[in-house]
């Protein structure tokens, strides 16, 4: 729930501190059980049961072995889908040995995060603020505070809005085009009509369930299409990413925007079109 | 002669349905502009970052390793492999770079007490480099570091407005070097200039100084060490060739030109946009062609008697169905032409929108102009255009003539 982290970076600290509470199968020979992702075993061709020697220089100075006891399916984050997560996971004292500096016995204990699960959780903010007085250098935050990968999320989020509402537009034009063409069709029907004493209103009110009911129509459609396609369009991006990441999902909330937009544009795209029909009279509609 | 008279029999048919031809028009401004945006954007991430890697003048880098620069061990004697490369026939110019972070004097304590809120952390990007050679800055206001290469600092503008700095104020730094323990001692600089580094992003603190100044920060004076080397090959040789001469003379260095860069960011990092816009210009374009499709399908249903009428009197089938074709051109052409001006307005919004993004510098853009975007939409809406005439100009063509008056006069 809680984030303690000092400024110093090492990216498989945080790897490995996780590892702390994934319970690893023990190694049968000398050699650390290491555990590595799916995708690193594939691009590396490793199997359970493999020994590798792992280094923290790229040199291979230094290097250690490990035997790998599991291959794991790593969680997909959305922010790195695009780059293939060659992931290894090691105990920390393992991690510590490996890259720490044997001249310096501080490098031996450093990590670069620490994880707090704090009693009451609403109590994040107070605790920050005690960490940060009393272990100056270290900086603490809530693991629920907004950081950059929420930020991301809010810009394409808002970025799909924006293209959503330009499609709206176009969708709105067309069918305001269609509807002028559907009703300049009936103008002799809506002739006889008003001839036979059917009041404007009336004919109005018909018009406006009939937009309704296009409209309705309309968006269950593309509802039940987004729904059809959205296994096709997440398993293409899912096989192009070997990521297990969800790129579409029709939800309720979604359906329901689309209703409560697309069907006062179909009745407003009606009356629009209707209204040059209606203000005339019934003998003037007459070709 | 025939194509003109086509012509007017279509653009009378478009007069004679104002409100029709004006909403399919815009119908297709708006489609449109959404079509050439994705053009834009499908592109525009490649070519701006492309932009933004040989605005400097290098076209490639020489590294320790190929890990992401500035995250691998560092080059050691780096002005004597600068020396060998630039020695090179094939190489113009080498300038090293070397990256330390650091703090402002009074802003290291101040960021240490507070609570991180994941954006300004207080720290500074001091990137050194060697001032004997171009820099990889542009200088904005003052001078360059060149001027006092001993004490000399540049800064961006954000930092000047964050330490309150102008050309000649005094800026103390404390360089974060390796562990936390060990804190090298203050280094004071010379604010010689403003300046704007080409990777900043809108709340980067960035400064630039020589590079021996950057080793001083971490507490090293006869530090001889450089992140990467920039190298710009000569003119007519190429980026390739200056690589493999680089690699040729030492193998044990990873040299990657910006060709090669923009090839891997364009496979991995900016894929994502690519295949989104290639998903919403395949479903613009399709909802373009659907559009004018069903508007014209259904004006010539309506007007089937009148077309029978044309063609009994006189006018042959050709002239008929070409006049539904130039019909979808007009449409299609006019909206298209449109959307242009519409679609930068739009590919300026949205790209607003995302250069929001964390992370994103303040000279990146997604949609980016270029010619060959314009061409492409252009040839994809004259299919659009085309394929929605087909059915149209089908029913039109097969029409029977005598049949269909009958068919006008007993309705």
């Amino acid at each position: 729930m809680f984030a303690a982290s000092r400024p110093r970076a090492a990216t498989w600290g945080l790897i490995a501190a996780l590892l702390v509470s994934v319970p690893l199968v023990a190694a049968p020979a000398e050699a650390p059980g290491i555990l590595i992702s799916r995708q690193l075993a594939e691009a590396r061709h490793l199997a359970v049961g493999d020994e590798v020697r792992l280094a923290a220089e790229p040199s291979g100075t230094a290097s250690r072995q490990f035997r790998v006891v599991g291959i794991y399916e790593p969680t997909p984050d959305p922010l790195r889908f695009a780059q293939p997560p060659l992931d290894v996971r090691l105990h920390l004292p393992d991690l510590l040995a490996l890259t720490g500096d044997p001249a310096d016995a501080a490098s031996q204990d450093a990590v670069t995060a620490i994880n707090v699960a704090l009693a009451d959780p609403a109590d994040a903010d107070a605790f920050a603020r005690d960490v940060a007085g009393r272990l100056p250098g270290v900086t603490a935050r809530a693991t629920s505070s907004p950081d950059a990968r929420t930020n991301t999320f809010v810009v394409i989020e808002r970025f799909h809005t924006a293209i959503a509402f330009v499609t709206v537009l176009g969708s709105a034009v067309f069918l305001l085009a269609l509807m002028v063409m559907l009703v300049d069709e009936r103008r002799s029907t809506v002739a006889i009509l008003r001839l036979m004493g059917f009041t404007r209103r009336r004919i109005l009110l018909q018009v406006c369930a009939e937009g309704a009911l296009i409209a309705l129509v309309g968006a269950a459609g593309g509802v039940l299409f987004a729904i059809a396609v959205q296994g096709l369009f997440n398993r293409f991006f899912q096989w192009r990413y070997d990521t297990a990441l969800v790129f579409l999902r029709v939800t309720p909330a979604v359906v329901w925007r689309s209703l409560v937009i697309a069907v006062p544009l179909g009745i407003g795209a009606s009356l629009a079109a209707s209204w040059s029909l209606l203000r005339r009279t019934g003998a003037g509609l007459h070709r | 002669m025939t194509g003109l008279r086509a012509l007017r029999f279509a653009w009378l048919t478009i007069v004679r349905q104002p409100a029709r031809s004006v909403l399919g028009i815009l119908g297709v401004a708006a489609v449109g502009a959404l079509l050439f945006d994705m053009l834009l954007l499908s592109r525009g991430l490649v070519l701006s970052f492309r932009t933004l890697l040989d605005a400097g003048g290098f076209d490639a880098r020489v590294l320790a390793t190929d890990m992401v620069p500035f995250s691998g061990p560092r080059l050691d004697h780096a002005s004597t492999l600068a020396a060998a490369i630039r020695a090179l026939p094939e190489v113009a110019a080498v300038q090293q770079v070397r990256t330390v972070r650091a703090t402002a004097g009074d802003r290291s304590v101040a960021s240490a007490m507070g609570v991180d809120d994941g954006e300004d952390d207080g720290e500074i990007e001091i990137v050194g480099t060697d001032i004997h050679v171009h820099p990889v800055w542009t200088i904005a206001e003052g001078r360059d570091v060149a001027e006092d290469p001993a004490n000399g600092l540049v800064i961006n503008r954000h930092l000047a407005e964050t330490l309150g700095a102008k050309p000649g104020s005094k800026v103390t730094l404390r360089g974060r070097c390796g562990d936390e323990a060990s804190m090298p001692p203050p280094v004071t600089f010379i604010v010689t200039g403003i300046a704007t580094f080409p990777f900043d992003t809108p709340g980067d603190d960035t400064a630039g100084t020589s590079i021996a100044s950057a080793a001083r920060l971490c507490g090293e004076r006869d530090a001889d060490q450089a992140d990467m080397l920039l190298v710009r090959s000569r003119d007519g040789v190429g980026a390739d060739t200056a690589a493999a001469a680089i690699h040729a003379r030492r193998p044990d260095l990873h040299i990657v030109t910006n060709a090669e860069i923009v090839d891997q960011f364009s496979r991995l990092q900016f894929s994502y946009f690519r295949q989104i816009s290639s998903v919403l210009a395949t479903v613009t374009l399709f909802f373009g062609f659907l559009l004018v499709a069903v508007l014209l399908t259904v004006s010539v249903n309506q007007h089937l008697g009148e077309i029978a009428t044309l063609r009994a009197i006189g006018l042959t089938r050709a002239r008929v169905v070409a006049g539904i074709f130039w019909e979808s051109v007009v449409m299609v052409g006019t909206g298209g032409v449109l959307a242009v001006p519409i679609g930068f307005v739009v590919a300026a919004w949205l790209d607003r929108i995302l250069r929001r993004l964390p992370g994103i510098p303040t000279g990146l853009h997604f949609f980016v102009f270029e010619p060959r975007a314009l061409g492409l939409y252009v040839v994809l809406l004259s299919a659009a255009a085309l394929a929605a005439a087909a059915y149209p100009m089908r029913i039109v063509a097969g029409l029977p003539i005598a049949g269909t008056l009958r068919q006008e006069v007993v309705s």
